[in-house]
């Protein structure tokens, strides 16, 4: 077998095993450290007081707009829940050490600033709404 | 005073038109280039295999230069696809044209070991652009997008440990 087909059949795989791989996780909400994550001071905007919706974007990048029309329409339906997006390429120490590596990405905190949940790619309306209920 | 951070954002804000694009336009992009792509992995190492693979990296070349709308496929598009169907939300044009300067270094390391007669090497290369390209048109995934804050991160590993304790951090 030719080298080029075998090339063109690994890079096929590669792509098919990826793909369907972003597609489950996005939009999943997963378990989030529980560790406190954010100061006030850090947070640079007041938490709410039911939950915070802290919001990872960056430059040009289209599902983070989506996000952010979710997350805002979020924090209107639920009293207590405030919206906060931060651009991650200025505050990368905060990305390192939070571990964010793709955005966006969202973390659920509660009222002291500890991570709930996480989820990276556009959140589905409903999936914050139902994580909202049951965590607070 | 040290000289602001190298921004990709800003670097891919050039003169080059800022119009947002229509998104289906880029997909069908990368549809065609992998299909175009494919065909030069299936036929190399045959010389018009590489010369197409040439021409693929010449029209990387330009989308990279001119954004993503000024490529053959995008025109393709414009002329052909789009009076056919609802307009839609155009969107911004510059991770397409990120994805162009991705596939350009990838397919011209490719035509480069292809014609000096490293052939794995140009192969990988050229599987690497297909993969590339095919995430994008099968899935809707931008390489770029995805890899833009890994780059940043990696670009603020290298400042700090250039700056010595003493220095505050920006």
């Amino acid at each position: 077998m030719p080298a080029g087909l075998i090339v063109l059949v690994v890079a096929v795989l590669a792509t098919t095993l990826v793909g369907l791989h972003r597609r489950r996780s996005d939009g999943r909400m997963r378990s989030g450290s529980g560790e406190p994550t954010l100061s006030r001071a850090d947070l640079g905007a007041e938490p709410g007081a039911r939950a915070t919706l802290l919001q990872f974007s960056s430059a040009f990048c289209q599902p983070c707009r989506a996000t952010r029309a979710v997350l805002a329409e979020v924090a209107t339906l639920v009293p207590g829940v405030e919206h906060v997006e931060v651009d991650a390429e200025s505050r990368l120490e905060l990305v390192r050490r939070l571990g964010i590596i793709r955005t966006p990405t969202v973390l659920v905190l509660d009222p002291a600033g500890r991570e709930l949940r996480r989820v990276s790619g556009v959140p589905r309306r409903d999936a914050v709404l139902a994580t909202l209920a049951e965590l607070t | 005073m040290s000289a602001p951070p190298f921004r990709f954002s800003r670097a891919l804000s050039s003169p080059a038109s800022l119009d947002p694009v229509d998104p289906r336009g880029a997909r069908l992009a990368a549809a065609l280039t992998s299909l175009v792509l494919a065909a030069v992995l299936v036929a190399a190492p045959a010389g018009w295999a590489t010369a197409l693979l040439a021409a693929q990296t010449v029209v990387f070349g330009w989308g990279a230069a001119r954004g993503a709308a000024a490529t053959p496929y995008a025109v393709l598009f414009r002329r052909l696809v789009r009076p056919r169907l609802a307009p839609v939300e155009p969107e911004d044009p510059r991770p397409p044209r990120f994805a162009q300067a991705v596939g350009l270094s990838f397919s011209a390391v490719g035509l480069l070991a292809l014609a000096s007669g490293a052939r794995l090497l140009g192969l990988v290369a050229v599987g690497a652009a297909l993969s590339a390209a095919l995430l994008n048109a099968a899935f809707g995934l931008c390489l770029g997008c995805e890899c833009y804050l890994l780059l940043a991160r990696a670009r603020h590993r290298r400042t700090a440990r250039s700056t010595g304790p003493g220095v505050a951090p920006r």
